[in-house]
C-alpha cells in the first residue's frame, strides 16, 4: 500500500504518546510530563479570547455554511446549523489544541448537523419543499451556454443531494472544499482507508446517477 | 505494478508520494483500461468543480454570528450586573498579591492557572495515573464489581456505568485523593486512549468549563447529586461524547 503524503499521521502518534507509555520508559514519561506542565501559558481575558477565536475560527464561515448547506440540503436549515455550531465552538474553543481550524469547526459543524437532523425528526412536522431555498442563485457565464449548463447544474445538484450523507460528506469536502484524506478523516472521525472507499463510491453513484438522468457532459 | 482504481483516485487527488507518483503514471502510460478510469474521473472532478454550487454564508449570517459572540462573552464578562468599582481594587490586589508569593516562594512558576487548581490537579492526576503500575486498584470491566470495591473506602457510593457497546468500556477503578477527599477514579478505555473519570458528592451546582492543557481535555458536569469530571487525550467531540452518554 502506499504513503500518504501529508503528515498529520505523526502528528496524531504523539498526539497519543502518553497513553500508550503507560508502562514504558520513565525518562520519556517524564519528559513529557515536565512539557506538559511548564512553562505555564498566561492568563486569556474573554476579549482575547474572542479575538484568537475571530482570527483562528471565524475565517472558515463559508466552508461551515458550504458543509451545512449540502448536508441539510436547505438554506435556512443551514443557518441554524451554522449559528449553533459557531456558538458550540465557542464554548468548546479552549479544547482547541492548535493547528488546522477548518478541520476542527467542521467537526463541530458536522456533529451540530446531525443533532439539528435529530431534533427536527423528532418535531416530525410535515415538510414543504421550499424552491427557492432549494435554487442556487448562480451566475450564468454567457448565453449560448446557459441552457445546457444550468441543466447540467441542476442534474448534477440533484445527483450530489440524492447522494446518502456519508457519500455526500466526502465528496463535498474533497471536491468542494479541497480537503487531504487525513483532514476528511479527522472531521468525520473514521480512518482515512474509510475517507477513501467512501469517495469512491460516491464518485462511483454519482457517475451513474448523471448518466441516467442524461447529463449533456456524460453524451 | 497492477491496476488499481484506489492509486489512481488518490493520484487525482494529490495524495500520492512522489515515489508513487512515477510508478502510476508509468502504468497510466502503458495501461489503456486504467488510463480511460482516470480520464473519466478527472472529467468528473472538474465538472463537479466548475458547476456544482459553492454555497457562500450570505453577509446577515456572518453579522448574526459576530454579534451572538459578542454577546457570549459579555454574559461571560458580567455575571451579575457588572463590576462595582471596589471590584477593581480587589482584583489588583489579588494580583499583587499572587505575583509576590510567586516571586517569593515559587520563582519558576510563571503564571496562575486560569481555572481553580482542580482542572490542573485533575489533568496532573490523570498523568500520574498513566506513568506509574497504579492506574486500577479493581481492574474489571463489570459495573458490579467496581461499584461494591469502594464500600468502606469512600464516604459514598459512585455511580458506576459501562458503555462497553458504545465504543468507551469500563476497565476498572481506584481510589484517589483529590483537594483533600478521597474520590472515586472509574476508568475507561477508547480505542488506545485512556479515559479517568473522577467522581465525588457535588457542592455546587456550577459546571465548570472545559479546561485544555497540552493535548489533555477535562470537561466537567454534574448529574445527581454528584460531580464528575473526566480526562483525556481524546478529542473534545469524542469526549463530549462521552459525557452525553453519562448523563443519559
Amino acid at each position: 500500500m502506499f504513503k500518504f503524503r501529508d503528515s498529520a499521521q505523526t502528528a496524531r502518534q504523539q498526539d497519543g504518546r502518553h497513553a500508550t507509555n503507560a508502562d514504558g520508559n520513565a525518562s520519556n514519561v517524564h519528559a513529557s510530563f515536565t512539557e506538559s506542565f511548564g512553562p505555564m501559558k498566561t492568563v486569556a481575558s474573554p476579549e482575547s479570547r474572542l479575538r484568537l477565536f475571530e482570527e483562528v475560527i471565524l475565517p472558515h464561515l463559508n466552508s461551515a455554511f458550504n458543509l451545512a448547506r449540502w448536508m441539510t440540503r436547505n438554506d435556512q436549515d443551514a443557518q441554524d446549523v451554522v449559528q449553533e455550531s459557531y456558538m458550540r465552538a465557542f464554548r468548546f474553543f479552549d479544547s482547541y489544541r492548535g493547528g488546522d481550524g477548518k478541520s476542527w469547526l467542521l467537526e463541530v459543524v458536522r456533529n451540530t448537523c446531525f443533532t439539528f437532523q435529530r431534533r427536527e425528526m423528532r418535531k416530525s412536522t410535515v415538510v414543504v419543499f421550499d424552491e427557492a431555498a432549494h435554487t442556487p442563485s448562480v451566475k450564468q457565464p454567457n448565453a449560448e451556454e446557459a441552457l445546457v449548463e444550468a441543466g447540467d447544474r441542476q442534474i448534477l445538484r440533484g445527483c450530489i443531494e440524492g447522494l446518502p450523507e456519508p457519500f455526500r460528506e466526502v465528496l463535498v469536502m474533497r471536491e468542494l472544499e479541497e480537503m487531504s484524506y487525513r483532514q476528511i478523516a479527522e472531521v468525520s472521525g473514521v480512518p482515512p482507508g474509510t475517507v477513501m472507499s467512501r469517495l469512491s463510491r460516491a464518485r462511483k453513484r454519482l457517475e451513474e446517477c448523471a448518466k441516467g438522468r442524461d447529463m449533456e457532459s456524460y453524451r | 505494478m497492477n491496476c488499481s482504481l484506489d492509486l489512481i483516485e488518490a493520484y487525482l487527488d494529490a495524495e500520492l508520494d512522489p515515489g508513487d507518483i512515477a510508478s502510476i503514471e508509468d502504468h497510466l502510460s502503458g495501461c489503456r483500461s486504467c488510463s480511460e478510469t482516470f480520464t473519466r474521473i478527472r472529467a468528473q472532478k472538474a465538472n463537479i468543480r466548475s458547476i456544482a454550487p459553492y454555497y457562500t454564508a450570505p453577509l446577515h449570517l456572518q453579522q448574526a454570528v459576530r454579534k451572538a459572540l459578542r454577546q457570549a462573552v459579555a454574559d461571560d464578562a458580567q455575571p451579575a450586573g457588572g463590576n462595582p468599582p471596589w471590584r477593581w481594587l480587589a482584583i489588583a490586589a489579588t494580583v499583587l498579591l499572587a505575583v509576590s508569593v510567586s516571586w517569593n516562594i515559587r520563582p519558576t512558576q510563571h503564571a496562575i492557572p486560569e481555572i481553580g487548581p482542580l482542572a490542573v490537579n485533575i489533568v496532573s492526576d490523570h498523568i500520574r495515573s498513566l506513568i506509574g503500575t497504579h492506574l486500577l486498584d479493581v481492574p474489571s470491566s463489570d459495573q458490579h464489581t467496581v461499584k461494591p470495591w469502594f464500600n468502606g473506602k469512600l464516604d459514598f457510593s459512585p455511580e458506576v456505568k459501562d458503555f462497553a457497546s458504545q465504543g468507551f468500556p469500563l476497565i476498572g477503578g481506584r481510589l484517589e485523593y483529590l483537594m483533600g477527599r478521597p474520590v472515586a477514579a472509574l476508568v475507561y478505555q477508547r480505542r488506545q486512549h485512556i479515559i479517568n473519570v473522577f467522581t465525588w458528592p457535588a457542592s455546587s451546582a456550577k459546571t465548570e468549563r472545559p479546561f485544555a492543557r497540552n493535548g489533555y481535555i477535562a470537561l466537567h458536569w454534574n448529574h445527581g447529586s454528584m460531580t464528575f469530571w473526566a480526562v483525556s487525550d481524546i478529542s473534545s467531540m469524542e469526549l463530549a461524547q462521552f459525557e452525553n452518554l453519562y448523563e443519559k
